[in-house]
């Protein structure tokens, strides 16, 4: 108990808080499926290819259970990028949870457009196991792109 | 005041399903102490039934009491619903709250429903002017799915197509994304957190609410950014797909947020993209749970 204490009051004073990069570094959040878009990344890195440093990688499941609200959340804690990137349609490892998450997302995304978020900054792919190539390209396109937007990150969840 | 004859047959069905036993419980509307309102009433004598009236007034949707446990204990219920409303309805059967068998629906035939503020002004007649932008769109004046249905005595509502519902949205659509954003930062900013659109709404019945869950903490509880856009975000996202268009949640609102442009704006969308609308058919699947190996997917790299 003492710890996560100590934990939590770190966070609130901001001092530990992830540190988000600027707008020449920014940082990026990749939200990715353990089955395919993971093994394709681990693939390029094996592979010894080179990309962007400026992401961060988190693993879940699937890309279904990459909730819309994590993608908020990344935003809301001060990423200038948010990648979700999962199995090709049809190969899902739980065979359907890509499909549900398209749909998810063709519809979060328009919300997140409506709303005044700037939809340069949140992506979706599909990267197979086998594409370490299609990886790198992504994140670095991704990256030049995050750079070259104008600098200035006001958006409904820039705090006041 | 006499009963209108809209009224004598409303009550003559509520009374004979109380009196049958097929009901225990009828949610209507009773005429306010304001006689330009008209109040929620649970009726559960069939002498009691002499209090259900059904007018332009009638504008709250009585869907949103199928979700309490209060009324769930009733078992079966009747329920007192304009076109929209049962929407609502469908849309809690599809998504297994609510069974068929438990509930009788009288449906009331609606013309539209006149603009609260404007009728405690005095407004009485329904005119494209004067009623809510969701009765313009309305394509369900007689509820798609019924038990008994009372006709209206109203004159149908004309529309001239000077009087463009939800004329915001395609405002919205055509500005660049800081203008959007500003107008929307400066709408959450008033936000207070109070949740009164989660309240009114039929569709929201989590018995625990995202924005309660607090391990972790996802949607800050202080009424302040981001915690304000994140909670609108989130709340519209939720309905996305689901939303009837019963416009509860703006009229719930005790800061004016224009809710309707989003979830209207929503709606729209997940037409647009998988050709579904909330709430017309309770056997359709609902569009988040089933999917198509064609859909949309121009956006993914």
């Amino acid at each position: 108990m003492e710890d996560m204490k100590v934990e939590k009051n770190e966070q609130k004073d901001g001092t530990a808080a992830a540190n988000t990069g600027s707008q020449s570094d920014p940082r990026l959040i990749a939200f990715v499926c353990n089955w395919c878009t993971y093994n394709g990344a681990d693939l390029a890195g094996t592979s010894r290819m080179k990309y962007s440093d400026n992401v961060r990688v988190i693993k879940l499941p699937c890309t279904g259970r990459i909730d819309p609200l994590f993608i908020v959340e990344a935003f809301k804690k001060g990423a200038k990028g948010v990648l979700v990137s999962g199995c090709h349609p049809g190969d899902c490892h739980y065979t359907s949870g890509n499909y549900h998450s398209r749909r998810k997302y063709a519809t979060f995304r328009d919300l997140l457009g409506y709303l005044g978020v700037d939809l340069n900054r949140v992506e979706f792919s599909w990267i197979s196991a086998s594409e370490g190539n299609k990886w790198v390209a992504v994140i670095n396109e991704f990256t030049d792109k995050i750079k070259s937007l104008p600098d200035k990150t006001t958006d409904i969840f820039t705090k006041k | 005041m006499a009963n209108t004859k809209t009224d004598e047959k409303l009550q003559k069905i509520a009374k004979d399903l109380l009196e049958s036993g097929e009901v225990n419980l009828i949610i209507g509307y009773t005429k306010g102490s304001n006689p330009q309102r008209m109040r929620p009433v649970f009726i559960t004598k069939p002498e009691e039934a002499e209090k259900l009236s059904f007018s332009h007034n009638a504008v709250q949707d009585l869907a949103v009491f199928l979700k309490k446990q209060e009324v769930k204990k009733f078992g079966k219920i009747g329920i007192t619903v304009k076109g929209c409303d049962e929407k609502a309805v469908n849309a809690l059967i599809q998504e297994y709250q609510l069974s068929r068998d438990n509930i009788k629906i009288i449906g009331m035939q609606c013309n539209g429903v006149i603009k609260q503020n404007l009728a405690d002004k005095g407004e009485t007649k329904v005119s494209e002017t004067t009623v809510y932008d969701k009765c313009l769109i309305c394509q369900e004046h007689t509820p798609v799915l019924y038990d008994f249905l009372v006709e209206t005595e109203e004159p149908e509502l004309s529309l001239s197509g000077n009087v463009k519902p939800y004329a915001e949205i395609e405002k919205l659509d055509a500005l660049s994304t800081e203008e959007k954003n500003a107008y929307w930062a400066k709408e959450f900013d008033k936000c207070i957190k109070c949740y009164a659109c989660r309240q009114a709404c039929p569709l929201c019945f989590c018995s625990r609410c995202i924005v309660e869950k607090n391990m972790p903490q996802w949607i800050d509880t202080n009424s302040e950014e981001p915690g304000n856009a994140q909670w609108n975000l989130i709340r519209a996202y939720h309905l996305s797909g689901r939303c009837i268009g019963c416009g509860e949640c703006e009229r719930a609102c005790p800061v004016n947020i224009p809710l309707m442009l989003i979830n209207e704006k929503m709606a729209r969308d997940v037409y647009n993209l998988f050709g579904y609308k909330s709430g017309l058919d309770i056997n359709a699947k609902p569009v988040f749970g089933v999917f198509s190996e064609s859909d949309f997917n121009d956006f993914i790299k």
